[in-house]
């Protein structure tokens, strides 16, 4: 569990490894019953928790602006981390899925007992942030965001995927 | 507007103000970032102003992001505002190589170091030509030298634009070996060292390089013509030609021009081809 700064609020991350309740998260989170409301993120296509942090302000952004292009601020984050402006396919890669088994949960300002809560909520084990790096896919990655090796020789992995992030809604 | 860019960003400090945007340092997300803010200009009709500003700030973050997928380092895109139109980018510390050259010619060039730069802005440059892009405003004070790395690093993507065109490449060229004549003359002929490292680097260098040739003879046929055009006996080699000769009586530059190109290219092309 760590609480980040972004922008004035704040963003809890929790990273779950060994996850084993998948599809019951899945199925609560598309009903919409999901309490508290937080975000799965497929943390295989998380290198580093600062790609995380860029989708996390943009999304603070839209909803001080009041637009949100998906139904709710916890689907934006994973909406906007993708990188692509397809939602469905966004939601599908970066969110969770049935048999995903590692997992990165994020809430913006929560409280100690949602996050409480959230550690029950889940059933994995929770790791510490810094092996995000380790047990990224990085192969995934790459074809995700379609970075050529070309980019990654000047350029760090977390670095790319926040330039794909910002520069979305630019292309 | 100003307070809740104020909270968003948490504090700017103004580095630089330009004619189209201002730059800010500021921090995002815990890490230090540089704010681009490019103004509304009140002579413009509102909604034209938007209109131009979102669509030039579009076209830079795209631009920066391509540089950096052919392989050109630039400062990491962290976000694109374009509502506020602001850009927040990764904040590079290091000198600029128009500091680096000034010092060179200060206290004496050091070779191995000018060396280092000129290959990386040839191989920087090339890179972006073969991709199609166009920096637009390649001035010394756009490049900086990464601090710990001396990794070449490209800023200022607001006058960039895709083109395959050699004519708009070879600007690109011109633009810099106009900046460096002005700035940096007492560093040596850089351009040279610039332009062979662009040789090795890029595929379509001949085609460039060509037009670039084209463009500075345009330049010096006008600056004689128009200082002697009687002048018989001229100092360059160019003036040598016969045709120039012949032509030299002829006032109007424009005359002059295409017969004396011609035999130029034709010339240049086959230096081309022998080397």
């Amino acid at each position: 569990m760590k609480v980040l700064d972004v922008n004035g609020s704040s963003l809890s991350l929790a990273l779950f490894t060994d996850v084993t309740n998948s599809r019951e998260l899945l199925k609560s989170m598309q009903a919409g019953t999901l309490e508290p409301e937080v975000a799965f993120l497929n943390a295989l296509l998380i290198p580093d928790a600062f790609p995380v942090l860029a989708a996390a302000h943009k999304t603070l952004v839209s909803k001080s602006r009041e637009s949100l292009t998906t139904r709710t601020l916890h689907s934006e984050l994973v909406y906007n981390y993708s990188g692509s402006k397809h939602i469905t396919e966004s939601l599908k890669r970066c969110g969770i899925s049935e048999n995903s088994t590692y997992v990165l949960v994020a809430r913006f300002n929560a409280s100690p007992d949602e996050m409480k809560a959230i550690e029950k909520l889940v059933g994995g084990k929770e790791i510490d942030l810094e092996e995000l790096e380790a047990r990224a896919d990085k192969a995934q990655i790459q074809k995700h965001y379609k970075i050529s090796g070309l980019e990654l020789g000047i350029s760090s992995l977390p670095d790319a995927i926040t330039c794909r992030i910002a520069a979305r809604d630019a292309l | 507007m100003e307070t809740k860019k104020d909270a968003q960003e948490g504090s700017l400090i103004l580095l630089k103000q330009g004619a189209e945007a201002r730059v800010f340092e500021s921090s995002f997300v815990g890490r230090k970032s540089i704010v681009k803010e490019r103004f509304s200009k009140k002579y413009r009709h509102p909604t034209l102003d938007s209109k131009i500003t979102v669509k030039r700030l579009n076209a830079e973050a795209r631009c920066m992001t391509k540089a950096r997928r052919l392989g050109v380092s630039t400062p990491a895109l962290y976000f694109v505002d374009s509502v506020l139109y602001t850009l927040t980018i990764e904040y590079v510390e290091g000198p600029s190589v128009k500091d680096v050259l000034l010092e060179f010619g200060l206290h004496g060039v050091v070779e191995e170091k000018m060396d280092d730069i000129t290959r990386q802005i040839g191989n920087a440059i090339g890179k972006l030509h073969d991709g199609g892009l166009i920096h637009g405003d390649l001035t010394t004070s756009n490049m900086l030298i990464q601090n710990g790395t001396n990794k070449l690093v490209l800023i200022d993507f607001g006058l960039s634009f895709t083109s395959t065109l050699p004519e708009d490449k070879a600007v690109d060229l011109y633009v810099l070996e106009r900046a460096l004549l002005s700035m940096h003359s007492s560093c040596g002929n850089v351009m040279d060292k610039i332009l062979a490292a662009y040789r090795k680097s890029s595929k379509q260098w001949s085609s460039t390089l060509n037009k670039l040739a084209q463009g500075t003879i345009y330049a010096t046929c006008d600056k004689e013509v128009e200082s002697a055009p009687w002048l018989g006996d001229c100092y360059t080699s160019l003036a040598h030609h016969p045709l120039h000769l012949a032509a030299g009586k002829v006032t109007s530059t424009h005359d002059i021009r295409s017969p004396v190109i011609a035999w130029v290219r034709l010339i240049l092309n086959f230096v081309y081809v022998i080397l």
